[in-house]
């Protein structure tokens, strides 16, 4: 029983961090109906960001939780510059040209070059990220969890909390929500369907950045950190739908626990694979995925 | 017509240049990873030739020439390694080639090299096959002065199971081709004591969260994990037995000290263990002269791979030592002096004296490797008694 509630636990915590990266993809495909697939490179540049913020503070003897709080402000503002820049060079264009396949192109390349800049930078070795917290883990009922885990999971419910409330109550979620709707029809009432799609990148972006600097003090920060995380996510957010934020938490967090629960009753060679069998079985029986609403194009 | 005649005459002008320039020099190439997640393993190798190329040209050189670095960034990829190969061979003329790291790199490369019948030294690629890729060859151009997997298998079970006495080993290994002949290796090696692993679990490169392979080993029952992957995963698994407050002890191959092993574990890969062909301790003259000289040359105060350095260091001496009896830069000759080497060369691992025969391609033998331990962030000797002494070089046994 209580390894049964350990793997859960843990599959959990994985989930989670699938879940807010899923996130991101579900705020850009609700505007525009593009994807960043970079996405695990924006949690990738977060999580480094992060790294070289915290490593400075901590160099100015502030403490290690201190100076993760401050680093936070630092690592949002990043996320939401680096997706904008994202859909100014890479979706913009291909939008305005009704292009099909031009945004696909242009966030791999963006992905890829962003990579290569962080390998530059920071080198290609796996960096080890100070933790805030300590890293005694915490037994509750035998079911150990370390303190940062808690932490992912209640700082990714939050960041999600919070971008649906701002989306739905603030006057630049109706804006969302029109623009989502009907691009012309809203563009013809005076919403800035531009900057709103620009602004849904660089939420997006902020998500992943903010992804990235969860699970980095329980893994390890580089440069190639964000790809198996970002492929997942790409996962989840089929299986949960495009278009519904409960679609990529409960998505992320049954690809999480179905991992761990594989890895251990049926063999840690087969872990992946159930998730991407979901992946397939989602795909023929409900394409829109399992909280999604079957979106009909009229033509 | 004529601009071909043009071209030919530029081709030629130019290969007569290089022929000039290559004639003041021999040129050595030197291939490894020097980004990437093994580089520290890739620099301190480059480092330690580095520092013995260095030594023999203020020497004089050899054959009255000076020897010259081709170092190219295989990237650990097997694609990038082959186009180097071939750029070594055919552009830059080397007489012979050090190096490898990745036992896949070292694979797909090395088939150029034992066509052009020039000889390659693998100084730090551990799998077994790469010293006899091809059986039926008449004549083979790879050499090693590395721990071979088939040495570091039998002595982390003969470790965990005769000297340690633990009786319920649980292999952890990575899905690479490292990762899962190593693990094959090893469950041969404890067959042939009788013992079974209770668990022999597998992770991808990448993989963050190893709760699920650590408590598969633990409610098995297992009393030690053994371990074949590198750095990062392996201090993932270190970490998941600290979150699940489980520690038995860890055993594996050489790569539990890889820096990023060490430094991303932290405390809990304390008392991690491996076979080390040379731990950073200046146990004898030779090696406190090659440890002060490294550091003057390359600062810190820690090799980031201490075996990478010493195996690169020995293995540019060897091949000295092979072009200078056998006056002459032929690949052919090279290769016969490397089989019956007359001069005793005194390296820094140990003193190799007839280290390869036509038919033994490996200069480190059973004996000589020791294990490691990691204490607070470096490796130091697990039993010191291994060390002391006479027994500081140990030298392969005639055959």
């Amino acid at each position: 029983m209580n390894i049964l509630a350990q793997l859960i636990v843990s599959g959990v915590v994985v989930g989670m961090i699938y879940g807010v990266i899923a996130f991101g993809y579900q705020l850009t495909f609700a505007t525009s109906k593009t994807l960043n697939f970079g996405q695990g490179e924006a949690l990738m540049l977060g999580a480094l960001v992060g790294l070289t913020t915290i490593n400075f503070l901590i160099g100015q003897q502030i403490g290690a939780f201190a100076a993760y709080l401050l680093m936070l402000p630092v690592v949002l503002a990043f996320g939401l510059m680096q997706g904008a820049v994202v859909e100014f060079l890479g979706v913009r264009q291909a939008i305005r040209t009704k292009s099909e396949a031009g945004w696909i192109m242009a966030t791999i390349a963006l992905g890829i070059i962003f990579k290569n800049l962080a390998e530059n930078i920071w080198g290609r070795d796996a960096l080890r990220f100070p933790s805030p917290l300590p890293e005694a883990a915490l037994s509750f009922a035998g079911v150990r969890i370390q303190p940062m885990e808690i932490c992912i999971v209640l700082g990714a419910l939050a960041l999600m909390i919070a971008v649906e409330i701002f989306n739905r109550r603030s006057i630049y979620g109706k804006a969302v929500v029109a623009t989502a709707n009907d691009r012309d029809a809203a563009g013809l009432m005076g919403i800035n369907t531009r900057l709103v799609i620009t602004f849904s990148y660089a939420l997006s972006s902020m998500a992943a950045a903010f992804a990235g600097v969860l699970v980095a003090p329980v893994t390890l920060t580089g440069a190639t950190m964000g790809a198996v995380l970002g492929l997942k996510a790409f996962a989840v957010a089929i299986i949960g739908g495009l278009s519904s934020g409960v679609g990529v938490v409960v998505g992320g967090l049954i690809l999480g626990i179905t991992e761990n629960l594989t890895g251990y009753y049926i063999s840690t060679g087969y872990k992946d694979v159930p998730g991407l069998v979901l992946l397939l079985l989602v795909l023929t029986f409900k394409p829109s995925g399992l909280f999604g609403s079957a979106a009909i194009k009229k033509v | 017509m004529k601009r071909s005649l043009f071209a030919i005459a530029i081709l030629a002008s130019t290969a007569l240049t290089s022929a000039a320039f290559a004639a003041d020099t021999i040129k050595i190439g030197l291939s490894g990873p020097f980004t990437g997640g093994s580089s520290s393993m890739g620099v301190s190798m480059r480092d330690g030739v580095k520092l013995a190329i260095a030594e023999i040209n203020k020497a004089g050189g050899v054959l009255g020439k000076q020897l010259q670095i081709v170092e190219r960034d295989d990237e650990a990829k097997n694609d990038v390694g082959v186009q180097i190969a071939q750029e070594l061979i055919n552009k830059e003329q080397v007489v012979a080639t050090l190096g490898f790291i990745n036992t896949g790199v070292g694979q797909a490369s090395q088939r150029f090299y034992q066509e052009a019948e020039i000889p390659v030294i693998n100084n730090v690629a551990t799998g077994s096959v790469l010293t006899h890729q091809w059986p039926d060859a008449k004549a083979n151009y790879v050499f090693r002065n590395a721990a071979s997997d088939t040495i570091q298998s039998v002595m982390i079970a003969e470790e965990a199971v005769k000297r340690q006495g633990f009786k319920k080993p649980a292999i952890l290994a990575d899905s690479t081709n490292y990762g899962q002949l190593g693990q094959k290796d090893l469950t041969d090696a404890l067959a042939k004591m009788d013992v079974k692993p209770v668990a022999t679990e597998k992770f991808n490169i990448g993989d963050t969260d190893m709760t699920a392979q650590v408590l598969k080993a633990k409610e098995a029952g297992a009393d030690v994990i053994l371990t074949y992957a590198i750095g990062p995963e392996l201090a993932q698994i270190a970490n998941a037995m600290a979150k699940l407050g489980w520690k038995v002890p860890m055993i594996g191959s050489w790569t539990l000290s890889m820096a990023s092993f060490i430094d991303t574990s932290g405390p809990n890969g304390d008392g991690a263990m491996m076979p080390q062909t040379f731990i950073e301790a200046p146990t004898t003259p030779k090696r406190k002269e090659f440890i002060e000289a490294y550091h003057k040359a390359y600062g810190g105060d820690r090799m980031p791979s201490p075996v990478s350095a010493a195996q690169g260091y020995d293995s540019a001496w060897l091949l000295a030592a092979a072009i200078t009896q056998a006056k002459s830069t032929d690949g052919r000759k090279i290769k016969d002096a490397l089989e019956n080497l007359q001069t005793k060369v005194e390296g820094v691992v140990t003193v190799y004296d007839k280290p390869y025969s036509a038919t033994d391609h490996e200069a480190i033998s059973a004996n000589i490797p020791v294990f490691g331990l990691v204490k607070g962030g470096r490796v130091v000797p697990a039993h010191p008694e291994d060390v002391a002494g006479d027994k500081a070089v140990r030298i392969k046994p005639k055959s």
